[in-house]
């Protein structure tokens, strides 16, 4: 063990196992296995749903999978970090435009474009990260706001119209010929084949998190959330892990904003705007910020309401409600709830 | 710039004061950005123009702040009262849907379309300043709210009540404890913040156009405007707010694209730098 690791106190998260059993990353073997193993069945079980399901619920599974990795990304960070953004839409937005201007602008293949959108999104978010994550609560929501903002007020100016197109936003035009990972453009806007990419992109995010929210790393940042200052005063460096937690929750929701772009085709300024931070953060609130799956339900059911009640011009209003209801009368979310109702069950069967 | 430029910032100020001033008010108090406050002042306006087309412009200035304060009273029985003991970022949530309902809300009742409110008779003129013809309505807005808001400060400075909300908003409990009744006093606070978001919007139904956005669009700047001038800071938020209406529409003038990002770079560098705000204490 080096001398700079020897100085720390380890925090341990499989309290009463023997050292064998801990993997690497500070988890047990076995719920390192149980984990990989319900990824890998995920995996799987989503590359059916094209066999199932009819062209339109295909559609909607497929926007609603892309808003859930800009919800899981806005989740990770309220999960482990207590930290509520409101600026999430800056990386997935970013991350659309990048991909949009490289591949329309500059002529880039849609594979080179997606990777540029992915790593301009995910530097925005360290940008952002070093400027917010000294902050909390109320400051850190105002602050991811702002900068959210920030960037749309500045895409929709005639001043950068020639890039952003400005309020006509912008068409993902590249050379046909060209394809994306091997899918072809007509591929990627189809719903059930451009599924069988989302949903990999969705699981692997998904398991990527959990995995760090399970291991030594997730452990810090419990601790960082719970008490900052009895964290540094027990020695260790807070503002680097924020800051890692910070970019890998906008990495997330950059992978959705490349994703939407390519299989929208087109980009808008609604991707940046105040209306989509708040959707976002209502999916990964109302679905459930306790839990890992809440905001993946959360963003489901919004695309679905969205549907539904989209063409009434009602469907803030009813989602206003349903974030009213659920903060005041079920803070934990749908997941929340459903997770201690079972655990409650659970109790009273071992009780008697 | 001319004259023209600097009193429609100073009239553009002039309701960022009001907005903000109750917006810091609910703040200090509850300890909760309320997200509600751009939807509270579309809701003023559009109350206004109900008014002025069926009676008149005049006593819209009373009966829409006072519709507003009823709300103000039910945000504050219903939602703030009961979640006191919650974090205030979730009952900052609570807020920002409140504001999508009641904004969606007053669609369904005056429709999508934009509104317009004449300026009253008499007002409805411009008047030479300096060689230039500037409307006199927007003179108007600007005398209400310096007259108004020197009103709030002489209220908060020395009448009793005045003290009891500055001292609830210092340290709540400490003044509850002192026997200050803080639910009382937040209720007239969150009904006077309303009020005041309602005032705002009745004055700025003739001078801008009633649209289902026009709350959204006030609020980010209203809250910018309160964290830079200091939460809790009365003071501070009714400076930064003149400030930054001023700012606003001279930069306009001459560079657009600086001008939209003033207050995101103000409050970038307010919280990085000196997180208390300008004045008063941290978030």
């Amino acid at each position: 063990m080096s001398t700079s690791t020897a100085k720390r106190p380890t925090v341990s998260v499989a309290v009463g196992t023997s050292s064998s059993d801990v993997s690497g990353i500070g988890l047990r073997r076995r719920l390192l296995l149980r984990g990989v193993t319900v990824a890998l069945i995920a995996l799987v079980a989503g590359q059916a749903v094209p066999f199932i399901a009819d062209r339109f619920l295909m559609s909607l599974l497929l926007d609603g999978a892309i808003l859930a990795l800009l919800a899981l990304g806005i989740g990770f960070l309220a999960r482990h970090l207590g930290l509520i953004s409101l600026g999430h839409t800056a990386f997935f937005g970013g991350a659309a435009y990048s991909l949009a201007i490289a591949a329309t602008h500059w002529d880039w293949g849609p594979t080179p474009a997606a990777v540029f959108g992915f790593g301009t999104g995910t530097v925005l978010a360290a940008g952002v990260g070093v400027l917010v994550v000294r902050a909390s609560g109320m400051a850190f929501l105002m602050l991811t706001l702002a900068l959210g903002q920030a960037l749309y007020q500045v895409c929709i100016q005639t001043a950068v119209r020639p890039y952003t197109g400005a309020f006509d936003g912008l068409q993902v035009e590249y050379d046909m010929a060209r394809t994306f990972f091997g899918l072809e453009a007509s591929e990627i806007t189809s719903a059930g084949i451009f599924w069988r990419v989302v949903w990999v992109a969705l699981v692997v995010s998904a398991f990527g998190l959990w995995l760090i929210g399970r291991s030594r790393f997730g452990t810090v940042l419990e601790g960082i959330r719970e008490n900052e200052e009895r964290m540094r005063f027990s020695g260790y460096a807070t503002f680097g892990p924020r800051l890692i937690a910070f970019i890998v929750s906008g990495a997330v929701a950059s992978l959705g904003g490349v994703l939407f772009a390519l299989n929208a085709g087109y980009v808008s300024p609604e991707t940046l705007s105040f209306v989509k931070a708040g959707d976002s953060l209502i999916a990964a609130i109302v679905g459930g910020i306790g839990t890992l799956l809440g905001p993946i339900i959360g963003a489901m059911l919004y695309i679905y309401a969205q549907t539904n009640f989209n063409a009434s011009g009602n469907l803030h209003l009813y989602t206003g409600i349903a974030l009213v209801l659920v903060l005041a009368l079920l803070p934990g979310g749908i997941t929340g709830g459903l997770t201690s109702m079972y655990r409650r069950f659970r109790a009273r069967l071992k009780g008697r | 710039m001319n004259v023209a430029q600097l009193l429609n910032g100073l009239a553009a100020g002039s309701l960022f004061m009001i907005l903000s001033s109750g917006l810091a008010m609910i703040y200090g108090l509850r300890g909760v950005a309320n997200f509600a406050h751009g939807a509270l002042y579309m809701a003023g306006g559009y109350l206004a123009y109900s008014v002025a087309s069926h009676l008149s412009f005049w006593p819209a200035l009373l009966i829409a702040p006072f519709g507003l304060a009823v709300i103000g009273a039910v945000l504050e029985l219903l939602f703030f009262r009961r979640l006191q003991h919650r974090s205030h970022i979730e009952t900052g949530l609570v807020t920002f849907g409140i504001a999508m309902i009641l904004e969606r809300v007053i669609v369904l009742i005056w429709g999508e379309r934009t509104l317009s409110v004449a300026p009253p008779p008499g007002l409805d003129r411009t008047i030479s300043l300096l060689g230039v013809d500037y409307p006199i309505y927007r003179l108007f807005v600007i005398g209400i709210a310096l007259t108004l808001t020197a009103a709030l400060v002489g209220w908060l400075r020395f009448t009793r009540i005045g003290l009891h909300i500055r001292a609830a908003s210092h340290d709540v409990e400490t003044s509850a404890i002192l026997g200050i009744n803080v639910d009382r006093v937040s209720l007239v606070v969150v009904c006077l913040g309303a009020a005041l978001a309602g005032l705002a919007g009745t004055l700025a139904a003739p001078y801008v156009s009633l649209q289902p956005g026009m709350g959204a669009v006030i609020l980010i700047n209203v809250l910018i405007i309160v964290v830079v001038g200091g939460v809790g800071s009365i003071g501070g938020a009714m400076g930064a707010g003149m400030a930054l209406g001023v700012l606003q529409t001279l930069g306009a003038v001459w560079a657009p694209i600086v001008a939209v990002l003033v207050p995101y770079v103000a409050l970038v560098v307010v919280l990085v730098w000196r997180p208390t705000g300008l004045t008063g204490r941290r978030i």
